[in-house]
């Protein structure tokens, strides 16, 4: 069902065809289903750093979850090239006993890179994690701002044919938010797929050229960047306070 | 991809091993200290005061309870690992056998710490090394397969039905007793003794044994059905947990 069956134009990496997600909404025996996502339609193109709008509960952290092959859709169609597509997360994986640099090579491992890769670049996360010798201290021992430099030096090191992004584009204290944020948005800007999901409207102005709106689980628009920014802020106005709902 | 999974399950199985020697003071000590002292307590309730079997039970109730243990702990950590990694598996698309997978191995890793002390226990009381010694790695594989299989079911199913794990406990005590880990089948009647037999961990806790206080090469062909048993319930735990893997990343943990 999630294979590619039909050829896709040559650039187009992932395509969803009306897709919908639901959720047992509670661990009961006779539970209702929650339709997380109900039909969301979009072609995420080679090169194409895409971003995904809309309110609280729209249905976007699960969207990233479903590009990223992690939820299998109830309905509807998921066709792929074998491009590897990863969700950028933080901390993946650390054992609280381990040094950080066991743990770093344990979180890369499961994002996907292969242990000699990981030790390769164990200077750069060394530096850009401003760790020093406690690199091979036991992170238990860590601030949790320290625990946070670790994961994202770690996490920025992957590289995937598609980044997914969940709001993690600044991390730490102000110093080193300044210092992920750039790091991250240098990453976007090196011609890597990208899809970002963000509430920061200025940062995906700045970081994405295409936009994808959702609303309620469905799809409302997709485009490019202006078009839909236009659209959204116009039914913002019509409908006045966001609807609340989590997610 | 293959060699990736790999380097991830030997690593998280070294950081596994690795954070439980860290979480005590004594650390290593108590991979075998923890085993010897529950193996103490049966030999002082079932050898000294009950007084059960003959001149063979002690080495007869160790070897039992080292080869079960490994059982054990291999089918009840299995049985948690998907289930806590949960929060793991809604944000990146791994093979979920590695989960259990990884628990076992630590826990193979720690039984032959163990092993390694029943064998110096073993001669000391006058059980030398033989020939026969040479048929223990096909039997420590198949008791590996026959645990795998189990502890992948158990991983599969505890996290649909986390009630499970107040009951895993209690099941396997009782499945220590019908395996003949602290008494000898043989006391059993007719039919149920027939039935019991069926049990694979039975015929391959007499074939290690056989080998290690008898210097008896096992039972060729009964040896191979349990193989056999043992190589289906692998396959079909793996099975399950492969079924079942799109399931896990929408449940509540």
């Amino acid at each position: 069902m999630t294979r590619a069956n039909r050829p896709m134009s040559d650039d187009v990496l992932v395509e969803l065809d009306h897709v919908g997600v639901a959720f047992n909404a509670q661990r009961r025996l006779s539970a209702g289903k929650f339709w997380a996502l109900e039909d969301v339609s979009l072609k995420l193109r080679r090169g194409e750093r895409l971003g995904v709008i809309g309110r609280n509960g729209a249905g976007k952290s699960t969207l990233l979850r479903v590009l990223a092959g992690i939820l299998v859709p109830d309905r509807g169609i998921v066709r792929r090239t074998p491009a590897s597509c990863q969700l950028l997360a933080l901390a993946l994986g650390f054992l609280p006993n381990l040094t950080g640099r066991d743990n770093a090579i344990l979180s890369g491992l499961m994002l996907g890179l292969r242990q000699r890769e990981i030790v390769a670049r164990m200077p750069a996360i060394a530096e850009f994690s401003e760790l020093g010798d406690f690199l091979d201290q036991p992170i238990s021992t860590y601030s949790s701002g320290m625990t946070m430099r670790l994961a994202f030096s770690v996490a920025i090191q992957i590289e995937p044919d598609v980044l997914l992004i969940d709001e993690v584009l600044a991390v730490g204290d102000a110093e080193f938010q300044e210092k992920s944020g750039t790091a991250l948005r240098e990453r976007m800007r090196q011609g890597h797929t990208v899809v970002l999901v963000s509430h920061n409207e200025k940062e995906l102005a700045k970081l994405c050229d295409r936009l994808l709106w959702i609303e309620h689980g469905k799809s409302m628009l997709e485009g490019s960047r202006d078009e839909v920014f236009a659209a959204y802020h116009g039914d913002l106005h019509l409908v006045g306070s966001p609807p609340s709902g989590a997610i | 991809m293959r060699q990736h999974l790999i380097e991830l399950v030997r690593f998280s199985t070294y950081a596994e091993l690795r954070t439980e020697r860290e979480r005590s003071y004594l650390g290593l000590v108590w991979w075998v200290a923890e085993p010897a002292m529950m193996m103490a307590t049966f030999w002082l309730l079932f050898g000294v005061i009950l007084k059960t079997g003959g001149p063979d039970y002690v080495p007869f109730l160790l070897v039992g309870l080292t080869v079960w243990q490994w059982i054990r702990s291999c089918i009840t950590h299995a049985g948690y690992a998907i289930w806590t990694n949960l929060g793991l598996i809604r944000q990146v698309k791994l093979p979920l056998a590695v989960f259990p997978l990884t628990q076992m191995l630590a826990d193979t890793v720690k039984f032959f710490y163990i092993f390694a002390l029943l064998l110096v226990v073993l001669w000391l009381m006058g059980y030398p090394p033989n020939w026969a010694y040479l048929a223990l790695p096909l039997v420590f594989v198949v008791v590996f397969l026959f645990a795998a299989g189990i502890g992948f079911l158990m991983a599969a199913t505890v996290p649909f039905v986390p009630d499970l794990r107040f009951v895993i406990e209690q099941v396997l005590t009782v499945a220590m007793f019908l395996s003949g880990v602290v008494f000898a089948l043989d006391q059993v009647k007719e039919p149920l003794r027939s039935i019991l037999a069926l049990n694979p961990v039975a015929e391959l806790l007499a074939a290690s044994r056989g080998i290690l206080m008898h210097g008896q090469w096992p039972d060729w062909i009964a040896l191979g059905r349990v193989t056999v048993i043992s190589a289906v319930v692998c396959a079909f735990g793996l099975w399950i947990v492969v079924r079942m893997t799109p399931r896990y990343p929408k449940l509540a943990s």
